[in-house]
């Protein structure tokens, strides 16, 4: 969309825009994770934590996965360490999202990168990188995933406010679940470009299905996604050679 | 043992392996093969993010394998390949679900 020919003020007042249109970006996703969000909050209070312990938690986090893991291990009397150590692993898959940021946010001030950082989820992580693909142009992918990253979790922090006084208040029934699978297979789609990024993808589903139900902690994941980064890899490495 | 102390702990760790590289390892610090293995993490994260959530439904006894998601997370695929829009995917994605669980029981 931009190009280097453009007026410099067209160009500012166009990244000024980036941290919107990254929220705009993230809408569809709000169906399938306020939902989990409304049940995260009812865990919040069955665990037995007062509002003002669930509201400080679920700001001071941001991961809601490592934030069911630490309300129920505290609940059962786990020891400190182990509750730590246990949402520090469940994260470790945030560690792989910032390697690959790290051309992205190159020459930004250190704030920006920490708070960058600080709001990441899976979801405007996903919808960044569909980004970069889309609109390689884009001056100002930093703002653009804060946006989408504030878009994903203001929503999501009301819901778990909501869900912690309410209680879930969305039928069982309605499979919603399923519209968060469903938007991370839109933003996979422009992912599929060549032949070892689909090999990539292909292995680490296949790596996905096999451990995640086997291995605790999300380590399945972790590990599937790193089978798929390798067979990426081999299969560069083959078409290099060939 | 407070909460609060709990809950500060796990978030500064988790806070570090968030901002591990953003924050700590400048891009010209990197090695140069690096860039052609960064590439091929945002394909393998979504792929393994999608694949255990459209294979496995969950249910009060677990994971069990569900043709239904199966079959409509491939037919959103498909879709997604072609449209390239969200909003169509989810639409078109949920509707399929619906409909399988309707024929599949």
């Amino acid at each position: 969309m931009m190009n280097p020919s453009d007026p410099p003020m067209e160009r500012r007042q166009k990244a000024f825009f980036e941290p919107l249109r990254g929220a705009r970006a993230v809408l569809p996703i709000l169906v399938g994770i306020i939902p989990f969000a409304l049940v995260l909050g009812f865990i919040m209070r069955q665990t037995g934590r007062t509002a003002a312990e669930s509201g400080f938690f679920s700001f001071s986090l941001i991961a809601g996965t490592s934030q069911v893991a630490t309300v129920h291990l505290f609940a059962a009397g786990a020891p400190f360490l182990v509750i730590v150590a246990t949402a520090i692993m469940i994260n470790m898959r945030y560690a792989m999202y910032s390697l690959s940021l790290v051309p992205l946010l190159e020459g930004e001030p250190w704030w920006k990168r920490l708070l960058c950082a600080y709001v990441i989820s899976d979801q405007s992580y996903a919808f960044t990188m569909a980004e970069v693909e889309n609109n390689p142009d884009n001056g100002n992918i930093p703002g653009f995933l804060i946006g989408a990253s504030l878009g994903v979790f203001l929503p999501w922090a009301a819901a778990i406010a909501v869900g912690y006084h309410a209680g879930s208040i969305i039928p069982a029934s309605l499979p919603l679940d399923f519209t968060i699978p469903l938007v991370f297979t839109a933003l996979l789609a422009p992912q599929l470009k060549d032949r070892p990024r689909i090999g990539a993808a292909l292995i680490a589903a296949a790596g996905a299905i096999v451990l995640v139900p086997a291995m605790p902690l999300q380590l399945g994941f972790l590990t599937a996604l790193l089978f798929g980064v390798g067979a990426g890899l081999l299969l560069d490495r083959k078409e290099a050679t060939a | 043992m407070n909460f609060f102390f709990v809950a500060l702990a796990v978030s500064l760790g988790s806070l570090i392996v968030k901002g591990l590289f953003t924050c700590f390892v400048p891009h010209s610090r990197l090695p140069k093969a690096l860039d052609r293995i960064l590439r091929f993490i945002p394909p393998a994260a979504l792929a393994a993010l999608v694949a255990p959530a459209i294979f496995y439904a969950k249910t009060a006894s677990g994971s069990v394998f569900s043709p239904a998601r199966l079959a409509a997370g491939l037919g959103a695929l498909a879709i997604a390949v072609y449209s390239r829009n969200v909003i169509v995917t989810i639409v078109s994605g949920m509707a399929l679900l619906l409909l399988l669980q309707m024929v599949l029981g």
